[in-house]
């Protein structure tokens, strides 16, 4: 596979030894997260993953980033309880872990959890004003996305709520975190995108990434369109526990074909496989990489 | 000087009564039994009594926290409590290995102790057949430690009492509710020095604010991994002692402040620390000490 790469989208399933975080906390020894990482590294590499993820083992997405921005408390929600602000690197660490873990083959991608997702998902008990949150919100991520990328060769935004509501600025939001940031950039919507087609292709991104495999008809909507931006394609289900067969997978890549051509520049989960039990996200990926490499060699 | 908008609970431990405003009950002393190797039981009697003493003579309420770390100890000290702990005297169970914990809960049970027992404690690494012992066996009170190793600040403990912080299906507050504890005690988690270590004593007005719950925490145990502190040994001391008392004096309700053997410093600090909350606390606010607070025997 030359030019078409095995992407994942972000997360992958690890179990937390909880116990053993424990005994560390009665010893009074900090915790390493390293191991976690490892896991999960270490499964999309022996799955074949060309473009590997840290797995965001940590945490759920949004509080991933929510839980080391100034402004924000996490309750049942996160809450927003004042002016949102970047003070620490927030994922940068685990990548430059994750730089040194990987066979130099291997990419990585950087993740980071879109602002209007981040607004969406808070509860704002500060601004009173989305439009003004999730711009800060894009801010504090721009200052995450330029220290990211010297450790990353990609950097995904991962934005479900655009196929929900997308705001008037939405592109604007995206051009804020991508601000002076250079490396190639993808912007993932997961759920029905059908209705917001044209405006995905205006975003600021070289790569759009959706999920075809839970919503194929997607394929007939995007044939309407001048597709000038590259394609992750979501060739295996992220919500559903069934395997697909490499033939399956391998059909609806020769479907994508079909419309994209070659503006499939990657293959991968629908979305996150975080809610996927270890065994079935290794094996997701690895029919993922046996098809794709039937079909680009 | 400051109470609570939030209503406070006190809970009543065989007669030993923990929680409410500042100023209301004297702070509760957990003092260590950790027994090692040939334990000496007949050391521990004498601690044990001496630590009843000086509990009578300031009004600050102790309480034995028992560690269990071998099972081979596991029914001596069950049974030296049982001879040594005056009936009706609550004590606490302070157990890390799940098993242990299951195999105890059963011992206290058969023991007819549970109505005494402080079960120490319910965290983020309770297991399920852990949770299934506690609701078959269902001790007096608990103590959840409210650890998140995601975020060290008062909000992540808060976070792991409230949800868990992901690391468990529901946060420890409705897992300890789930077993039906109603006499719940909160453990700030005292970390390491550099880890956010002053959290666990900022935490307390907190999480009090939050739910009202008797709150406290193992402060001393950040002394003791100070290692420049070392240095300095006839300060040591003195400084591990009145650790404890950050905790009244941010409206904590109890201490547990590590080895028996440092009663003798921390009972007359905290007594006098908790004389002087008192007396801001009944000048300012109108609030009353209780009739065996220190103010009232020492003053």
């Amino acid at each position: 596979m030359q030019n078409v790469k095995t992407s994942v989208i972000g997360s992958y399933p690890v179990k937390v030894n909880n116990l053993e975080l424990m005994k560390d906390y009665f010893d009074q020894k900090k915790s390493s997260w390293n191991k976690y990482i490892d896991k999960a590294v270490n499964n999309q590499i022996k799955a074949g993953i060309d473009i590997i993820s840290d797995g965001q083992t940590r945490d759920p997405f949004v509080n991933i980033f929510t839980r080391k921005l100034k402004g924000c408390r996490i309750r049942g929600r996160t809450e927003v309880i004042d002016k949102v602000r970047y003070i620490e690197p927030i994922t940068v660490n685990d990548q430059r872990y994750v730089k040194k873990i990987i066979p130099k083959n291997k990419e990585i991608v950087g993740l980071i959890t879109g602002p209007y997702t981040l607004t969406k998902s808070c509860v704002d008990l500060f601004y009173n004003n989305k439009k003004e949150l999730a711009f800060d919100f894009a801010k504090a991520l721009n200052h995450e996305a330029k220290n990211l990328e010297k450790y990353v060769n990609l950097i995904s935004i991962d934005e479900p709520f655009y196929s929900v509501e997308m705001p008037e600025y939405a592109k604007e939001l995206i051009q804020t975190v991508f601000k002076n940031v250079t490396c190639d950039k993808r912007l993932h919507v997961c759920g029905d995108v059908s209705k917001i087609i044209p405006k995905l292709l205006e975003m600021p991104v070289q790569i759009l990434s959706h999920e075809f495999k839970a919503s194929p008809h997607l394929f007939d909507k995007f044939k309407e369109y001048d597709v000038s931006k590259n394609i992750c394609l979501g060739s295996v289900r992220s919500d559903k526990t069934t395997i697909e067969t490499v033939d399956e997978i391998t059909k609806h890549i020769n479907c994508g074909i079909d419309i994209f051509g070659e503006k499939i520049s990657q293959i991968s989960p629908d979305c996150g496989l975080r809610h996927q039990a270890r065994n079935i996200a290794y094996q997701k990926l690895k029919n993922l990489v046996i098809a794709g490499e039937k079909i680009y060699g | 000087m400051f109470s609570f908008t939030k209503e406070q609970k006190i809970i009543d431990i065989s007669g030993i009564h923990l929680g409410g405003q500042p100023g209301v009950n004297p702070t509760v002393l957990f003092g260590g039994f950790f027994f090692k190797g040939n334990a000496d039981f007949n050391n521990a009697k004498k601690q044990l009594e001496e630590m009843y003493k000086l509990s009578k003579k300031t009004g600050n309420p102790a309480i034995p926290d028992f560690f269990i770390k071998k099972d081979e100890l596991m029914v001596k000290i069950i049974d030296f409590i049982v001879e040594n702990v005056p009936k009706n005297y609550p004590f606490s169970i302070d157990i890390i290995d799940p098993k242990l914990k299951i195999e105890i809960l059963k011992i206290l049970y058969d023991k007819k102790l549970l109505a005494r027992t402080i079960y120490n404690s319910i965290h983020v690494g309770i297991t399920d057949e852990e949770q299934d012992s506690l609701k078959k066996y269902t001790p007096e009170a608990v103590i959840l430690v409210a650890f998140n190793p995601k975020d060290q600040s008062p909000d992540g403990k808060i976070e792991v009492l409230e949800s868990g912080a992901n690391l468990t299906s529901k946060g420890l507050l409705e897992i300890a509710k789930d077993i039906r504890i109603k006499k719940i005690l909160v453990d700030t988690a005292a970390m390491a020095p550099g880890d956010n270590s002053g959290a666990a004593i900022a935490a307390i007005p907190v999480i009090k604010e939050e739910y009202g719950l008797p709150t406290g925490c193992a402060i001393h145990n950040v002394v003791e991994k100070s290692k420049w502190l070392h240095e300095f040994e006839i300060a040591r001391k003195s400084v591990d002692a009145s650790s404890n008392v950050n905790i009244p004096l941010f409206g904590g309700d109890f201490a547990i402040f590590g080895p028996v053997e440092n009663i003798n410093l921390v009972f007359p600090i905290i007594a006098w620390r908790d004389i002087l909350i008192s007396e801001y606390a009944e000048n300012y606010f109108g609030i009353k000490p209780a009739d065996f607070h220190p103010r009232r025997k020492l003053f």
